[in-house]
């Protein structure tokens, strides 16, 4: 019966990925006034007037959730007990991912009223930086909710120094729901193996998943669309960081590292530790059934958004992660992981920046960042907010962090390149090239 | 007789149709025509900032080894799968046609999957039918003692099972055309046929076929037309977040260099670029249309 359940969750959840991805989510406005009971109350005692709130301010804040996810939830609720502290109504459009990345410039460009906006850091500070408020002010203000402190005091100083790097050294957006891209296990799977330790090298690696096929567990598996984040982050583990970055960004092809990264992809896959069906896993088959829906997988390299993304087809597993292993000398290690987070832009041409920014602080700090981190088994701003138990083992990794990798290690900045990477894997999944040919296929593209 | 002052209320009833229309259809087609032959890097670029490019981003796209991808995986598509529709459709609309029972709970069975969503017959390819090993293809290739899994969804199945899987949707919808021009040939000629000892073969080849042409060239435009953006959505699903090789088709590509990866933030965009894929896809279809017409022009039969 809890086979079937989770079959049937797995259905569900596979279509509604599809629907959220294909039909960029709601577009919903949340009610001004709600009045949840329970969930007044950002943190400290809030003073609108003290705060610098512009009079007759109202908030329009486009968002890349889809309505029906449980960030949005949070948000339509966080924005409705907004209004009723300070008497700001908060006008959401939820547009989801698609439809914010294809939306939001033109509205942006065309003079559309929007306050806030979020999406991808890299997306915003990239793309739609022309349309950024300067925060340097408000970031280091001090404010009714901020407990006598600079604003940045409160929250995480990594994802801010973050925010402040790709601001070219000023601050334009506030991070959240950040993530670390990190192998994510099942603990049960592991204790069920005999692994009484997480793996720290290659060879530990190897070691693991062996006493995992000896129990009938395959170790790995991937889908179509994180092949790439794979391949960029091993990539790193042999050539290190800057090389990888480098590589990528230079098509450098013919490196070293390139064949000594297919080579350890092929031996993971002629020794099993790869599941056979990453030769044709289209997301998110690979992980909602193989590792979720049937927990036949015990590893997949992933963000720590994964726990928030299956735990409607089992909120039973017993999440651990650690990070992706050290390969070869002169690689990189633990210390380097692609770190990123949404964040929240304010519109440079908007009226009320203060309102705007008060808004932000009311997600970002105290019982609603909790709240969101809670609801969404996702990762809090605040110090001193308590980090999901699912994710006990990625704060450590998170907090070790020093070098912080852009998304798939460059791997997926050129959709050229991309493809062939994809489909290279792929096919050596599916038995049919070894490794030289898999580096050759790099090589060769123009 | 239409009088001057009536004359003068048509044009003013049709001014905010004809003004919404010129403003969401022909403004937008003119805008992307020029744009395809400047250098643009934001579909919101203001035009002042484009600079002129002449014919580079049309030459740059044929020596991108993924567009090219995408134009041989759209062309087999449309070859191979507009063949199979059309000559499902039209054996099922002859069969639907010929007094066999049931008529129209067969009819509604075949057109079915038009009002499925696509993203719902997606799934069901991508997560039952194609699924390896305990998936229906293989349970079928299984059973007739092939190898399986056939690995529907890699790296060389993938795009014969995007064909199966968007041909499966088209075919009801071809052979409604194909039944409506079928029904307006009149009894008579199959009576006459039949007298003369016509069996149902001679009916197809020499009554039906010649006089339904007409209907074969518009569903092959019909088919065009529908492949140019219908696939869109098809290869979305089957590849969800990145391009693939055996997915990727035209429009894909084109939102690709205009939107950004859906991965990562920082893939370089080129709207001018975007602006001539979209301009080769409208110049494939005119192509087909006026070439599938000159075919079948002489050959239409007034009933």
């Amino acid at each position: 019966m809890k086979k079937f359940s989770r079959i049937l969750a797995l259905m569900l959840m596979l279509a509604m990925v599809f629907s959220v991805a294909a039909c960029n989510g709601g577009s919903t406005t949340a009610p001004a006034n709600g009045g949840e009971a329970g969930a007044a109350g950002g943190g400290a005692e809030y003073d609108p007037q003290a705060d610098g709130i512009e009079a007759g301010a109202s908030l329009i804040y486009w968002s890349m959730w889809s309505e029906a996810e449980p960030q949005a939830i949070v948000l339509a609720a966080a924005a409705r007990a907004f209004t009723e502290a300070t008497g700001v109504p908060v006008s959401i459009n939820f547009n989801g991912r698609q439809g914010q990345r294809e939306g939001l410039a033109p509205a942006l460009a065309a003079g559309e009223t929007i306050d806030i906006f979020d999406e991808d850091i890299d997306r915003v500070t990239g793309q739609w930086s022309d349309h950024l408020l300067n925060l340097d002010d408000l970031v280091n203000g001090v404010f009714s909710d901020t407990d006598g402190q600079p604003f940045r005091a409160k929250v995480n100083s990594g994802l801010m120094e973050m925010a402040q790097e790709r601001g070219g050294g000023t601050f334009t957006v506030v991070p959240y729901q950040p993530f670390v891209f990190t192998t994510m296990f099942n603990k049960d799977l592991f204790e069920e193996a005999g692994i009484t330790s997480n793996p720290t090298n290659w060879q530990e690696f190897l070691v693991a998943c062996q006493q995992l096929v000896d129990i009938g567990i395959i170790p790995m598996t991937v889908d179509n669309s994180y092949i790439p984040a794979l391949f960029g982050t091993t990539v790193t583990r042999i050539a290190g960081s800057e090389r990888t970055l480098e590589i990528f960004e230079n098509h450098e092809f013919s490196d070293p590292a390139i064949l000594r990264t297919a080579q350890v992809f092929e031996e993971l896959i002629t020794n099993g530790f790869m599941s056979p069906r990453a030769a044709t896993n289209v997301f998110p088959e690979g992980q909602a059934a193989e590792f979720a829906a049937m927990e036949a997988v015990a590893m997949y390299l992933n963000g720590t958004w994964l726990p928030n993304e299956l735990r409607e087809i089992n909120p039973d597993i017993n999440w651990g992660s650690f990070a992706w292993p050290s390969i070869d000398a002169g690689g990189a290690g633990p210390e380097a992981h692609n770190i990123g987070a949404q964040c929240f832009g304010i519109n440079v041409n908007t009226n009320y920046p203060n309102a705007a920014f008060a808004f932000i602080r009311w997600i970002t700090l105290g019982y609603w960042d909790q709240r969101l981190a809670d609801d969404t088994w996702g990762v809090p701003m605040a110090n001193d907010a308590v980090w999901p138990v699912q994710l006990q083992d990625a704060e450590v990794i998170f907090a070790s962090t020093t070098d912080r990798l852009p998304w798939a290690a460059g791997a997926e900045d050129d959709p050229n390149v991309t493809a062939v990477i994809i489909e290279s894997f792929q096919r050596m999944a599916a038995g049919t090239i070894n490794a030289q040919q898999f580096a050759d296929n790099l090589a060769a593209i123009s | 007789m239409v009088g001057r002052k009536n004359k003068r209320m048509i044009v003013l009833f049709l001014i905010p149709a004809m003004f919404i229309y010129v403003m969401v259809f022909i403004y937008p087609v003119l805008r992307t025509f020029v744009m395809s032959f400047f250098a643009v890097e934001a579909i919101e670029t203001p035009i002042a900032a484009w600079t002129f490019a002449g014919l580079n981003n049309y030459i740059g796209l044929f020596r991108i080894d993924l567009f090219n991808r995408s134009v041989t995986n759209y062309l087999t598509l449309w070859f191979v799968g507009g063949i199979a529709v059309l000559f499902l459709a039209m054996v099922y609309a002859v069969i639907l046609t010929s007094g066999v029972r049931l008529k129209k709970f067969w009819r509604a069975v075949i057109y079915l999957p038009n009002i499925i969503s696509a993203i719902a017959l997606g799934t069901m390819w991508i997560n039952y039918a194609f699924r390896d090993n305990d998936g229906l293809f293989d349970r079928i290739v299984e059973a007739v003692g092939g190898q399986t899994p056939v690995m529907w969804t890699g790296p060389y199945m993938g795009l014969w099972s995007l064909l199966i899987a968007y041909c499966f949707g088209m075919v009801g919808y071809i052979m409604l055309t194909f039944i409506s021009g079928i029904e307006k040939i009149g009894d008579e000629y199959y009576e006459c046929a039949s007298i003369e000892g016509a069996n149902i073969f001679h009916k197809f080849f020499f009554i039906t076929l010649p006089l339904i042409r007409g209907v074969v060239r518009s569903n092959i435009v019909i088919w065009t037309v529908s492949l140019g953006t219908g696939v869109f959505a098809w290869s979305f699903m089957f590849s969800p977040t990145n391009l693939t090789l055996p997915y990727t088709m035209p429009p894909n590509y084109m939102r690709e260099i205009i939107f950004g990866g859906r991965g990562s933030a920082v893939v370089q965009r080129d709207s001018g670029a975007a602006a001539s894929v979209g301009i080769l896809i409208a110049l494939l279809v005119v192509v087909i249309s006026v070439v599938s017409s000159l075919i079948t022009r002489k050959d239409d039969v007034e009933m």
